[in-house]
This record gives structure tokens, C-alpha cells and sequence, in this order.
């Protein structure tokens, strides 16, 4: 038996059931196969669910149940809108060229330095942002130095992906989870943060086994290096002060939002706001060109599209599955759920799967604790590993693949075009023992932190 | 005027799967005019003497600059030799892989006006002239159009003045 929403003008319980589902289940697949442009299939989607009336328009537009998160949308599109501004100043430019030489033109520390840097960017900024910011760099620099670029790219892309874990702006499914649960910036520093720097470390100690005797280049190599003047990249010293100013704003109007009671968005938006005012910007046409449209409409359709099947019922369906699966005990769903993350994030987009995720683990909530409402069933102490498991293991399970993540496929792409092929199973042979490793420590730290020192 | 009156008849041309140091050489002697002084661009013609592609001395250029360093400023972080050493790496490519596979042609009796507006619109500055069945059987270039422009006022000065 099917739990049942009501029926949607005229359509009977059961008709609207197996067309939502069948919209859900079609719209995947098709962004799995890559046949067509992942953006056009969740539109199109979002469209079909309105057109059969399992949403109407108001609720999709509106209602935060079945909705778009405008929260989500709009802390996107004002972060685009802030590292736009940012770019032509060249300070991602200096950042790159200035660790280079820190690592004293010496090939593996230049890839320690890489990494770590990669990691603490991706950490505030979104992780293709970071990856497209730093991958230019490392293949010039591997250029200079002789050295073959691959593994280079692969830890800078394996680096941002378990860096963005760390923080709610770090990576999409962070954004999501932060939204649909209420949590704030400093909830995801306080869970996420000490453990990912703890993965990190274990991650730099990978990479040296693997790569550390293996690049070699030679003395004069290294001047080129060391030649280099990264003050030269700073193309607008005055646009760059405005632009720390925001971000030091930004990040304050972060660490301090939960207490000020302001969404993660209304900050991101003012910085955004803020910063076009300062940069004196007469034609901001092509700021807003740059902002990458296309993801922002992947996330509106896939929140219509996941919206329809939560409305139907099927979302309530699954959670009672993963109910019975786990005979409701709380850690065995903590596990579960960091585990098929990991995995399903390696295979597919890990943007689908959180906004699948979310209203599952929401329903769940409500089965579980049927008195509760508001932020004390969102935010229940029960609750919070299973959001944290989310987190982690969607993130960390990016590195599984060269397409478990948009750095993955950013960096594989860069590659290519620079006329270094990285094939899947190359990047797999890198990532997935590394994804198994991170989310192996994950899952002993909510397994220790909040389960046995509780 | 119409194209064919103004073009120079096809004598040098480029294949794409000759390699990009092929086309270098041929780009530096193939003949201009009477002389073989070199051109800064040539057609790319299949097997059936159709254009697939232009390619011109930017598009050397452009290859030899590397993918990395179009997506970044990071013109001043580069070093003595290195664009030899890319010119190396992108000598044994196809110039298939590096020409601008968007040609505009335009057939014999196509106006000079048709021409000049195909130039500026695709910021081209030499056309493959194309026969009924499609072969290319000249080039047009700026210089002559340009050329052909001076004349004009120049007879229209003097009209006007009688």
C-alpha cells in the first residue's frame, strides 16, 4: 500500500503517484546518462510536474515543503557574484604563484602546498570556483618545473573536494543540508571542520606515499620558479582592498548569522550588494553574465522535480524503507547513510542525491518523533549525526570518480585540453581508495563523537 | 565586380592531416602574387577539394599558446624558452585539430559587398572562393578589396569634381 498525498485536481492518489515517479525516476537517469545537458533535463522535469498538476506552480514556487530553496539559489548566485568582482583583481593569481614559491620550486612540496591551499579556498569558496582558480596555475607551474601536471590536478581536485566539506558554503550538498535543517555556519566549523582538517592530514600523508619520490626536477628548473614576481599578478590594487573588506564582512556576517537570526543567503546577498556598490561597476551585465546559470537552474528543477515525488508520497515511502532497514536505530542510519552517500555521490551528482536526501531524512524525523515540530525535530539531538553523515559522506564521496564531482570533471576536462588525458580509471584508481580512506575516518569520528562520548 | 574577378586563382592550399610543422613551412613559402614570399593564411581542403578549414599564422599562434594560460593572467609568470618549447610540443599536431573549422566561403559571382560583410562580421581577412560544386577555386583577400575601395574614390573624386 502506498502512503497517499491528497489527490491532485482530478488525477486519482495512485495516478499522480506513478507519474511523479515516473518524472523522478526518467529525469535521473537521463542526468546519469549525460544524453542531454543536466540542466534542460531538471527543467524539463520541473516543467512535467507542473503540467501533470502534481505540483501546482504557487507550490512550487513558494512553499518551502515542496518548493525551490530561494535560500540555496540565492547564496549561490550572490557567492558567484563576489568571486566575479574578485577574479580581475589577480589575487587568485598572486595566491597560486606565491605558494609556488613557497614550495621553493621543489616539485612535492609545491603539491603539499597546492593541496592545502586548495583545501582552505575550497573551504569558503565553491570547489569548481577553487578548482578553475588553481588548475591553470599547477599546469604552468608543472610546465616550469618539467614534471608531469596529472597528479597534480588529481590531488587539487581529490584536495577540494574534502576541503568544501568543512563548511556551509564549501560545497552544494553543505548549502542544502544547512537550509533544509537550519544550521548554521558555525554548527558546520564546530562538526565539520576539526575532522576534515583531521582527513586532510591523513590525506597529505597519502599523497606523499604515492608521489613523494616520484617527481624529480632539476636545479635551473626551479629558478624559473623562484623568477617569478607574484606582486606582477595584482591587476587592480584598489578593487582587490574592497573586495578582502567584503569578504572580511561576509565572513563575519557568517560566523555570527545563527546568533543575529539573518539566513546564510541575506548575508552572502549584502556582501554581494555591498561590494557592486563599492566597485563603482556602471554596466554590472557582465558580473552577472558570469554567474553559471546553468547550475543555478539545475538546483531550481531538481527542488520542483524532488518537490513533486515528496507530494505524492514516495520520499515518505523510501524513509520508511530505510526505517525498517535500520529497525530505527539511530546509529546503524548514521552509518547507512554516510556509507550510501559515499557511494551513490561517487556515482551520480551529489546535488540530486542531497535534495533527495533531505526530505527523506526530514520525513524520517517526523516518524521517529511524531510530537516534535520546528527546530526541535530538525535540529534533534538524535538527529544531528545522521545530518553530519549526510554531509560528510556526500562531500567525501565525490573523490570516488572522475565524475563523483563538478572539480572532478573540471579538472579531467583541463587536462585533456592541455593534451594530458586522464582516464576514469586512472582517476579512479587515485580516488577511491582515498574516498574509501576519508570516509572510513568520518565514519569513526560520528561513531566516537557522538555516539560513545555523548 | 563579383569575387571571381578579384580573387587570386587557388595554388597553395593545406590538408588536415598534415601535421601543424608542415603547414608551418608551407605558410612561410607559398606564393604571393607572382613571388613565393609566404601568406598568414591558407585554405584546409579535403580530398575533394572542399574547405574544412582556414588556418592563419594566429592560429599557430594561438596553439602555441598553452590551453592553461588562456584561462588565467598568468602572461607574466612565464620564462625565457618557453614558447620554443611549446612550439615543439604543438610542431607534431594535425592541422585538423588546431585550424578554424568555421570557414566562411562565398561562391564566384557573389557581390564584393557580400565579401566585405562576411570579412567584418567573421573578422576574416581572406575568403575561399567557391565553384558550383563547391571546390575552392581562389582566394579573396582584404588587400584586394581594399584596393578595389581606394579606386572607387578615387574615380569618384574626380567625378565629382568635373
Amino acid at each position: 500500500m502506498i502512503p497517499g498525498a491528497e489527490g491532485t485536481s482530478g488525477l486519482s492518489t495512485d495516478t499522480s503517484f506513478w507519474i511523479a515517479t515516473a518524472v523522478f525516476i526518467l529525469s535521473y537517469a537521463t542526468i546519469v546518462s549525460e544524453r542531454v545537458h543536466k540542466t534542460i533535463v531538471a527543467l524539463a522535469g520541473a516543467s512535467l510536474m507542473l503540467v501533470f498538476r502534481i505540483l501546482e506552480q504557487h507550490e512550487a514556487f513558494r512553499l518551502e515543503e515542496f518548493g525551490v530553496d530561494w535560500n540555496v539559489i540565492f547564496l549561490l548566485i550572490a557567492m558567484m557574484v563576489i568571486i566575479n568582482i574578485m577574479r580581475p583583481t589577480g589575487v587568485f593569481e598572486y595566491i597560486a604563484i606565491k605558494s609556488a614559491k613557497w614550495g621553493k620550486g621543489r616539485p612535492f612540496r609545491i603539491m603539499v602546498i597546492f593541496a592545502v591551499v586548495t583545501a582552505v579556498l575550497s573551504a569558503f569558496l565553491d570547489n569548481v570556483t577553487t578548482v578553475l582558480l588553481i588548475s591553470p596555475v599547477t599546469l604552468l607551474i608543472a610546465d616550469a618545473l618539467e614534471v608531469d601536471p596529472i597528479p597534480y590536478l588529481i590531488s587539487c581536485a581529490l584536495a577540494s573536494n574534502i576541503g568544501g566539506t568543512a563548511t556551509l558554503i564549501g560545497d552544494p550538498p553543505n548549502i542544502m543540508i544547512a537550509s533544509r535543517a537550519h544550521l548554521t555556519f558555525m554548527d558546520f566549523i564546530y562538526n565539520l571542520a576539526p575532522i576534515v582538517v583531521v582527513i586532510m592530514v591523513f590525506y597529505l600523508l597519502v599523497i606523499r606515499l604515492i608521489w613523494g619520490r616520484k617527481l624529480r626536477s632539476r636545479d635551473e628548473l626551479k629558478e624559473r620558479i623562484m623568477g617569478m614576481d607574484e606582486k606582477e599578478a595584482i591587476k587592480d590594487p584598489v578593487m582587490l582592498w574592497k573586495s578582502l573588506f567584503v569578504l572580511a564582512v561576509v565572513l563575519v556576517g557568517f560566523v555570527f548569522h545563527g546568533t543575529l537570526h539573518f539566513q546564510p543567503a541575506t548575508v552572502a546577498l549584502f556582501g554581494a550588494s555591498l561590494l557592486l556598490l563599492l566597485s563603482g561597476n556602471k554596466e554590472p551585465h557582465k558580473v552577472f553574465a558570469e554567474v553559471e546559470w546553468p547550475t543555478i537552474f539545475f538546483f531550481i528543477g531538481l527542488f520542483i522535480i524532488v518537490g513533486g515525488v515528496v507530494k505524492v508520497g514516495l520520499i515518505e515511502w523510501m524513509s520508511v524503507k530505510v526505517i525498517e532497514l535500520t529497525r530505527g536505530s539511530m546509529l546503524a542510519t548514521s552509518m547507512v547513510v554516510m556509507w550510501f552517500s559515499a557511494f551513490a555521490s561517487a556515482i551520480v551528482d551529489n546535488i540530486p542525491y542531497v535534495a533527495t536526501m533531505n526530505p527523506l531524512i526530514i520525513d524520517m524525523a517526523h516518524r521517529i518523533w511524531p510530537h516534535e515540530t520546528g527546530l526541535s525535530l530538525l535540529q534533534h539531538a538524535d538527529l544531528m549525526p545522521i545530518w553530519w553523515s549526510l554531509a560528510l559522506g556526500a562531500c567525501l564521496g565525490g573523490n570516488g570518480s572522475a565524475i563523483g564531482a563538478s572539480a572532478n570533471v573540471i579538472v579531467v576536462g583541463m587536462s585533456e585540453k592541455a593534451g594530458r588525458r586522464i582516464s576514469f580509471v586512472k582517476f579512479v584508481l587515485y580516488g577511491l581508495p582515498i574516498m574509501v580512506m576519508t570516509v572510513a575516518i568520518a565514519t569513526a569520528y560520528v561513531w566516537v563523537r557522538y555516539y560513545i562520548l555523548r | 565586380m563579383k569575387a571571381k574577378d578579384l580573387m587570386v586563382p587557388l595554388s597553395d592550399y593545406l590538408s588536415p592531416d598534415s601535421t601543424v610543422e608542415e603547414a608551418v613551412r608551407l605558410l612561410i613559402s607559398a606564393k604571393r602574387g607572382e613571388r613565393r614570399t609566404g601568406v598568414k593564411g591558407l585554405p584546409v581542403l579535403n580530398a575533394s577539394g572542399k574547405a574544412v578549414g582556414m588556418l592563419t599564422m594566429r592560429d599557430i599562434l594561438r596553439a602555441v599558446l598553452p590551453s592553461y594560460m588562456s584561462l588565467m593572467n598568468l602572461g607574466d609568470f612565464t620564462w625565457d624558452g618557453m614558447l620554443e618549447e611549446m612550439a615543439r610540443r604543438v610542431s607534431g599536431k594535425k592541422i585538423g585539430e588546431i585550424m578554424n573549422p568555421e570557414v566562411t566561403s562565398v561562391g564566384e559571382d557573389a557581390p564584393l559587398m557580400e565579401c566585405v560583410d562576411h570579412m567584418i562580421k567573421g573578422n576574416f581577412k581572406r575568403l575561399p572562393v567557391v565553384d558550383a560544386a563547391g571546390k575552392v577555386v581562389g582566394m579573396l583577400y582584404e588587400r584586394d578589396i581594399f584596393l578595389t575601395i581606394t579606386k572607387a574614390m578615387h574615380t569618384g573624386q574626380t567625378d565629382g569634381h568635373e
